[in-house]
């Protein structure tokens, strides 16, 4: 418990100074906001001119494909949020700085998972919850899959984070993050429409290996009262073993680390 | 004797420590730093050119390794300033992160306060601070005060106790001016001033300093030189410091330890180091009349010839004959043997050169 | 002409020299039409759907064009040049005996010419692996138009990443922001780069058609398709051609005045 607070202050810290300097370059904050806003409002237009026309995409009505994609927002806003920092890790390992995190006594995945919080996400996230918690009402939804939806949010989001986890430490090993990265935020954003629209081999890869059908789809549909009761526990089993191997990971490019050269 | 038998029983360090303090000597409360037998292999995967190369690699890698520390061995007292100095790629910087927890040792012995430093405790973390000339802790878009406060957090140090030594801190290193512009925008010998204040908020009982003064112009260099050893002085910290700045170890180490290829030369007193490793001797002259430079020649390396003063360079064991040849056959009007400059010897050393202790 | 050839060979050198990013960049290319081309297999899943004014071959074959289209069209390397402002490198390129606007053009010939062949590789490897229908266009005046409308597009595109690029000017640190806002957020919607322009209701596409953006994917893709023909097809061509005029004369104006604040700052 009392770990748990001294993380959350260091958190509180290190997002406050990350804020700061986002916020000292005000033009650049509102340009990206823009960026943001617009193709968010860009990709409901079209889902919703698109919807219009096609009647049903697999099967699900207008209401319900916008509400897989906000949900795929939500998971996908929210880890971009906490996980900005995954993209400046680069440098560290570069420069070398990273040796300065280590010596550190602060847990140093926490330092670079976590430690560069996104200030252009926190202005989006309120207003994507209160759009998403707006259609979601439109589904009438029973609170127990209210329930269900939130757990496996949760869950999608410890794979996000899982993901993440072995993004870095694959950087760690090949100084490769940038491309990695970009590759898993491209497969994810296939979360965009439930998978249900991908056929083999694709669809196996985005249930198994990067499993969007899992972090994704399946909260909303769970919301919808179409998952099953061993697809909703299979789904939490498979989170935790997501991040049991991303933390493996993580371990085993700390050893390579320690026993490689500068 | 008894830390061998551990290792051998693969106790842990920390449990060995104690069990050696009571069953040992006192003398291991002293030593702060205790390095027996350490080795440190890399292992490096030769990567071919090409896509084509790294993907066979990544199949079939060729491995390659590097014996970065052969078996070196040293211990370290509270309190002291040790240099730590050899060429580039001798292993010093191999050392400074063993001993603070980054590196994994392949084997041998260390401690550091009592500590494994690789199980990298933060109550071992909190003691220590690595400082790497050219490295950054402090974020580089916001002001140096912002990475103060989050240091503080990090390393948990009371609201009264950070304000005292930040106080002091800033105040020694002349800093206060520069706290809240950007990093970015500050030039290299101020933030490595501030780099230093981040570094030793917590007061850290032992530092590794890398480079520290790497980049600095001359007026930056003498500044934190003269904190480094105020610090030392004040907390009695233990300092370990690599540079390839000879000012850095002439003004700041007693005793200096010269490592070369991962094998440790010499350990000891800095003025040895010269009794030890200097090969000549140096005699000036100063002579009442003009002379021949070429029978100067003779006796020894002439090194400067600006009359009336002459410097020769001697082979130590030819001194005194040199020096009485001098008298004989010259206008002598003053003659000095001094030893070599100690700025010469460790230029040697920073230049790999094979240095041979004398007499075996 | 000569030291533009020489520009070429180094430029497509240059392109091997960072393959891994040249490479993901392919990578990242098909995944995108991955999605597009399941989105609309699903739409268009049951037996002779007519949707949009496409038919089931029509839209794939979209897609699948888009591949084409986009390594001719959307692979550029002026995006560089709004790092080369803010960096203060442009002054090199100045004082050269080059011209600026040449010199990129020629850097941005080899890349496409790079991209096209790997979009080549692709499509046959997509073919292969999806075996989408095909529609071909047979008739000769259309396909002369197609690329007429192509070559208008990559003019376009490079005159519109010129004027975005020459943000740094004014503020160094804008390069990038100014680059997602315009050429990835709007180029991607705007252009059909993600879906049909079609699907827009008939008002909204009447105000898009004033605008370059549909000039660059969508209307190309039309031509080939033969979804515009006659009157409207020649409109097209007038309006784009007419874009590329306003365009050039407005980089023109932008990048004098580019060049004056940066003189005035020194940088």
């Amino acid at each position: 418990m009392k770990r748990l607070l001294y993380y959350l202050r260091i958190w509180v810290f290190m997002s406050r100074n990350s804020f700061l300097m986002v916020l000292n370059q005000r033009s650049v904050l509102l340009i990206f906001l823009a960026g943001k806003v617009l193709r968010f409002l860009f990709f409901i237009s079209f889902l919703f001119f698109l919807l219009k026309g096609a009647e049903n995409l697999a099967g699900y009505n207008s209401t319900q494909t916008i509400f897989f994609f906000l949900s795929f927002m939500v998971v996908d806003t929210t880890a971009q949020f906490f996980f900005r920092e995954v993209y400046r890790f680069r440098s560290y390992v570069v420069t070398g700085d990273f040796d300065l995190i280590l010596a550190k006594p602060m847990n140093a995945l926490f330092r670079v998972l976590m430690g560069g919080a996104d200030v252009i996400d926190l202005i989006t996230l309120p207003p994507l919850y209160a759009a998403t918690v707006y259609v979601g009402k439109l589904l009438n939804p029973s609170l127990e899959n209210v329930f269900l939806y939130l757990l496996l949010l949760v869950s999608g989001l410890l794979i996000t984070a899982a993901f993440h986890i072995i993004v870095i430490s694959f950087g760690i090993i090949t100084l490769e993050v940038d491309h990695t990265i970009m590759i898993y935020r491209d497969i994810t954003s296939m979360g965009r429409f439930p998978v249900d629209i991908y056929k083999e081999p694709l669809k196996g890869i985005l249930t198994y290996f990067i499993p969007v059908a899992i972090m994704m789809t399946l909260p909303a549909k769970a919301f919808m009262g179409l998952a099953s009761f061993t697809g909703v526990l299979s789904a939490l089993i498979i989170s935790i073993l997501f991040i049991f191997i991303s933390f493996r990971f993580w371990n085993f490019a700390m050893e390579k680390y320690s026993s490689a050269s500068s | 004797m008894f830390r061998i038998l551990c290792l051998v029983l693969r106790v842990s360090a920390s449990r060995c420590y104690t069990l050696a303090m009571s069953k040992e000597n006192k003398e291991a409360v002293e030593k702060t730093i205790i390095v027996e037998h350490l080795v440190k292999n890399f292992e490096v995967t030769e990567r071919k050119p090409g896509l084509a190369g790294s993907i066979s690699s990544l199949f079939s890698p060729q491995k390659k390794i590097i014996r970065a520390l052969k078996s070196i061995s040293f211990s370290i007292n509270k309190g002291e300033l040790v240099g730590f100095i050899g060429p580039n790629g001798a292993g010093k910087t191999t050392t400074l992160k063993v001993l603070s927890g980054l590196l994994f040792p392949t084997a041998g012995f260390i401690q550091v306060m009592g500590f494994d430093p690789w199980t990298r405790r933060p109550e071992f973390l909190k003691q220590i601070s690595l400082i790497m000339g050219q490295k950054n802790q402090l974020w580089w878009d916001l002001p140096a005060i912002e990475t103060l406060e989050l240091n503080r957090a990090i390393y948990e140090i009371p609201q009264n106790i950070y304000k005292e030594s930040f106080d002091e801190l800033v105040e020694l290193l002349e800093v206060k001016k520069f706290l809240n512009t950007p990093v970015r925008k500050l030039s290299l010998g101020q933030r490595m001033r501030l780099e230093l204040v981040a570094a030793l908020l917590h007061h850290p009982k032992v530092l590794f300093l890398d480079e520290p003064t790497i980049g600095l112009d001359v007026v930056a260099q003498q500044k934190v030189r003269d904190f480094i050893f105020e610090y030392n002085r004040k907390h009695s910290a233990t300092i370990m410091l690599t540079s390839h700045n000879m000012d850095d170890l002439i003004d700041l180490a007693k005793r200096v330890i010269v490592i070369d290829k991962g094998q440790i030369l010499f350990d000891g007193n800095l003025k040895e180091l010269v009794v030890q490793f200097a090969k000549e001797k140096i005699i000036k002259v100063y002579l009442s009349k003009e002379a021949d430079i070429k029978k100067l020649d003779e006796i020894g390396k002439i090194k400067r010839f600006d009359f009336p003063q002459a410097i020769l360079a001697v082979p130590r064991e030819a001194t005194a004959v040199a020096a009485a040849e001098l008298l004989q056959n010259f206008p002598v009007a003053d003659l000095t043997i001094e030893e070599e400059p100690i700025e010469e010897i460790i230029r040697r050393v920073f230049r790999g050169e094979v240095i041979k202790k004398k007499n075996g | 002409m000569g030291k533009y050839l020489q520009v070429f060979k180094i430029s497509f050198q240059q392109e091997f020299v960072y393959r891994l990013n040249f490479i993901m960049w392919r990578v990242r290319n098909v995944l995108q039409i991955f999605i597009v081309f399941f989105l609309w297999d699903t739409v268009f899943s049951a037996q002779g759907r007519q949707l949009f004014g496409y038919d089931r071959d029509k839209i794939l074959t979209y897609v699948f064009g888009l591949i084409f289209i986009k390594a001719f069209v959307l692979s550029s390397r002026v995006q560089d040049v709004a790092g080369d402002i803010a960096r203060g490198e442009i002054i090199n390129y100045l004082l050269k005996p080059v011209n600026y606007f040449k010199y990129w053009l020629t850097r941005d010939i080899s890349s496409k010419a790079l991209n096209l062949v790997f979009a080549v590789g692709e499509f046959s490897l997509l073919y292969l692996i999806l075996r989408p229908p095909f529609y071909f266009q047979n008739n000769p005046f259309l396909i002369i138009l197609f690329l007429i409308s192509i070559i208008l597009a990559i003019f376009t595109y490079y005159i519109l990443l010129f004027i975005v690029n020459a943000i740094p000017f004014w503020a160094p640190e804008m390069g990038w922001g100014g680059h997602f806002l315009v050429t990835v957020i709007m180029v991607e919607f705007l252009s059909g780069a993600l879906f049909p322009l079609d699907i827009l209701p008939a008002s909204l596409q009447n105000v898009l058609n004033f605008t370059p953006f549909p000039y660059l994917i969508f209307f190309p893709l039309q031509v080939y398709l033969g979804k515009i023909t006659g009157f409207l097809l020649f409109k097209g061509i007038f309006i784009s051609t007419i874009w590329i005029f306003i365009l050039w004369f407005f980089m023109n104006w932008i990048w004098k005045k580019g060049f004056k604040v940066y003189q005035a700052y020194g940088r």
